[in-house]
């Protein structure tokens, strides 16, 4: 299985969740040079764990010969960070509802409802070549 | 992410401690949760003053031994609940699930009421 891949203000990673944590470190350590502050970096890598965790599972299907990449960048104070998956795309508007009541005790389905609470905005692009999901936050 | 355990007059409390986000290390909170459930112990309390934040996947691992437990007539609490986890808790409804107490020691004390 490859390695993590960094380049610039862009991390690709295999899809397999041993490498959430490199992906984590790489993403903090750019906020923290932009000077974000703690509780937004939190809220920031929260929702890219949530995306690289379901681009991993779900868009790559846990293959570890499928990338995940992950792209950071900043304009004035606002952060946008993609990540994007190799796999065939999903419909966004299938997603239950995390919040109905027959779904509060399930284990799983709220990562993305978390990052459209957390971020300042979420932007699905879902493809047959695979998913990219654009999200952004203001830092100030 | 690291994980102490210990038992407290019947009580177990599980000490995480870094980020809870899916992965090995994630995996290691819920057999722990799942294996003292497995030795028939019915009152838990997780003490997360020392996670800094946790995903969907910890909250998952939080409501599959809440449910577990719940099966088998036993209760899980938490404690030292920290602003960013309650945050996650609250958007999520999930508030309206847990009980959530400022210390192990009052959650410990709940399970005598």
């Amino acid at each position: 299985m490859q390695k993590p891949q960094i380049s610039g203000n862009r991390i690709s990673i295999p899809s397999n969740q041993e490498f959430l944590s490199d992906v984590d470190m790489f993403i903090e350590g750019i906020l923290r040079g932009y000077g974000a502050d703690e509780s937004i970096i939190a809220d920031i890598a929260i929702s890219v764990s949530e995306l690289v965790n379901n681009a991993i599972a779900h868009g790559n299907a846990q293959n570890d010969s499928k990338k995940v990449i992950v792209e950071i960048g900043k304009n004035t104070d606002v952060v946008t960070i993609s990540v994007i998956d190799e796999g065939v795309g999903f419909n966004p508007n299938t997603l239950a509802d995390p919040l109905a009541e027959e779904n509060l005790l399930k284990e799983v389905g709220r990562g993305i409802f978390i990052v459209k609470s957390l971020m300042d905005s979420v932007d699905i692009k879902p493809s047959p070549h695979g998913t990219k999901i654009i999200m952004t936050k203001s830092i100030k | 992410m690291k994980l102490t355990d210990r038992v407290e007059n019947e009580i177990v409390v599980l000490e995480p401690k870094g980020k809870i986000m899916g992965g090995p290390d994630a995996s290691l909170l819920n057999d722990k949760i799942h294996e003292y459930i497995e030795n028939n112990r019915k009152k838990v309390v997780i003490d997360l003053a020392k996670v800094e934040w946790m995903n969907s996947t910890g909250l998952g691992i939080l409501i599959s031994g809440y449910t577990r437990l719940r099966n088998h007539e036993g209760v899980l609490k938490l404690a030292n609940v920290t602003d960013k986890i309650q945050s996650l808790l609250t958007i999520t409804k999930l508030v309206t699930v847990f009980e959530t107490f400022d210390s192990v020691d009052e959650a410990i004390k709940s399970f005598k009421k």
